[in-house]
């Protein structure tokens, strides 16, 4: 693996794939899902991302360029920001099928197809999960208070690691080709991080309930200046109590596949039925 | 009054290029808000806005197949009209979500038929081995749902800010009081939503330390998430897989003891 910039990486088995050209699939995969539809979702995001260097591949080749684009035209979805280890694999594969006559083509969509359901599995607890919760937490906690620091930090703590991540993918996903997940997987590396990962989050999650959940009840015991106020009594059991039992209905809800549109309206009838009567304090 | 409605419409444009960017969070209310403050005249309400709707919008954010409601045209409309009527955040949300869900149906009507079709049209070049239109098809998709976008937007200010004015003017304050309410619970969902994803049981009891940790030490988040590191280091040995290679035999006798 000794690769240089400009000559094939896997020149020793008719590979024609140089470094740059992963580096131009990198750029490629930024509007993975600028396309996306219902039908068959990011299919024309990754035809986009692997595109040129499929030319290259079967510059000699025409009917083989039909075919290959015909392939990456099928469905694809996946968390967009891993999706360049995806097209580095294809890329892999795809050299392979040119340069061997019995080389079964449908495996490449085979390979993606088992692809894409694990590594959505980690990309989206992972980025979605778990990044994407600190960069929010970090953000709005700034910016509420009208911090400008608030929106740019937001955009670096997402973006700095899902670029570099992005990157390593394209690279990575044409090296090792299709063993790699298996080779992760099978030392026990994978499992450790995503434990990581879920504990990390699920902290943040904690934190982020309590600081920024926020219901208050407005009811009294008593009148006039003896009256008991029902918060100070809660806030004595444990504070944040009202916005843990909060989330927790929402993620009972949600376990039960709650249509979460209708949970939104009905968040907002219930609040105004708690301003009319003055359950909870706006 | 049409320049700032053309450049909120920018706005909404520059948002949704966010999926040409890396799905890069450009599209969401804590990063459009401030540009809206900035059109409007009133950064600093745009900040604490966008922060609102942020949160309350945490959970309208498209997971798989999940077409969440449109945070872009609801958080610009919904940012904008609670700058121009001076109710701020609480105002706010009361007007993006009507108008994030109106804007939804909108979109599907492009993501179930429009692009569908110009998928075919893709095939289509492909069949020919044309690498460039495919392409090109694939980049005129996403710009015509931007162009869609700034039209929504664009129009949605230069009619609607003098009769939305009126609009918030009569709303009760009940509803109003109400549905700040709903803005401080509906960040739950959000976490929820986020928690359903990574939450097993290993975990669950770190969800209750960094609860606690801000219910009663009052950590801010970032002290949460560096104390979760410390955590992680402390108890996961990350090294097990250079043991395992540097020393077969050792991990062969732990086999056995199963």
């Amino acid at each position: 693996m000794t690769s240089k910039v400009g000559t094939p990486i896997n020149a020793e088995n008719g590979g024609v794939i140089t470094e740059k050209d992963l580096v131009r699939m990198f750029w490629r995969s930024l509007p993975m899902e600028f396309s996306w539809h219902y039908e068959r979702q990011m299919h024309m995001g990754f035809e986009f991302m692997v595109g040129p260097a499929l030319k290259k591949i079967y510059k000699d080749d025409p009917e083989g360029l039909k075919e290959a684009l015909h392939r990456n035209l099928e469905f694809f979805n996946c968390t967009a920001h891993v999706t360049p280890f995806i097209g580095g694999i294809t890329l892999a594969m795809e050299e392979m099928n040119r340069a061997n006559d019995d080389f079964d083509a449908s495996s490449i969509n085979a390979v993606k197809a088992a692809l894409m359901g694990p590594l959505s599995g980690i990309g989206d607890s992972l980025i979605l999960g778990t990044l994407r919760v600190l960069a929010v937490g970090i953000g709005t906690s700034l910016a509420i208070k009208g911090n400008i620091l608030g929106p740019i930090l937001f955009f670096l703590i997402f973006n700095i690691p899902t670029f570099i991540l992005r990157y390593v993918c394209a690279i990575k996903g044409y090296e090792l080709g299709a063993n790699y997940l298996e080779k992760v997987q099978a030392s026990g590396l994978m499992e450790k991080f995503m434990l990581a990962a879920a504990i990390l989050g699920v902290m943040v999650i904690g934190g982020m309930t309590n600081e920024l959940v926020v219901a208050k009840t407005a009811l009294k015991i008593g009148s006039g200046k003896s009256a008991t106020q029902i918060q100070s009594v809660l806030d004595g059991i444990m504070p944040g109590l009202l916005p843990l039992a909060a989330t927790a209905i929402y993620y009972k809800l949600l376990q039960k596949k709650t249509n979460v549109i209708l949970m939104i309206i009905g968040t907002a009838i219930f609040g105004i039925i708690c301003a009319q009567f003055g359950i909870l304090a706006a | 009054m049409m320049l700032k409605a053309f450049l909120l419409g920018c706005i909404a444009f520059l948002g949704k290029c966010d999926l040409a960017t890396g799905t890069n969070q450009l599209q969401r209310p804590i990063i459009l808000g401030p540009l809206v403050g900035l059109v409007l005249g009133d950064l600093d309400a745009g900040i604490k806005i966008g922060a609102t709707l942020e949160l309350a919008f945490l959970g309208s954010y498209s997971v798989g197949a999940f077409i969440p409601p449109n945070v872009i045209v609801g958080g610009v409309l919904g940012t904008a009209f609670a700058i121009v009527t001076g109710k701020g955040p609480a105002v706010a949300f009361t007007m993006a979500f009507p108008i994030a869900l109106l804007a939804v149906a909108i979109d599907n009507i492009f993501f179930s038929l429009v692009r569908p079709l110009l998928g075919k049209v893709a095939d289509n070049y492909a069949e020919k081995g044309n690498v460039h239109m495919v392409s090109v098809i694939h980049m005129a998709t996403g710009f015509l749902t931007c162009t869609v976008l700034f039209l929504m937007v664009f129009i949605g200010f230069s009619v609607g800010s003098d009769a939305m004015k009126k609009f918030v003017e009569a709303i009760p304050a009940v509803i109003t009081n109400g549905l700040t309410i709903a803005t401080g619970l509906l960040p739950g969902i959000g976490f929820a939503m986020l928690a359903q994803m990574i939450m097993n049981k290993k975990v669950v009891p770190f969800f209750f330390l960094g609860f606690v940790l801000s219910a009663y030490f009052k950590l801010p988040v970032v002290g949460i998430a560096l104390l979760g590191l410390i955590i992680i280091f402390t108890t996961i040995d990350f090294t097990g897989k250079k043991t395992q290679l540097a020393t077969d035999v050792v991990e062969e006798d732990d086999d056995d003891d199963f």
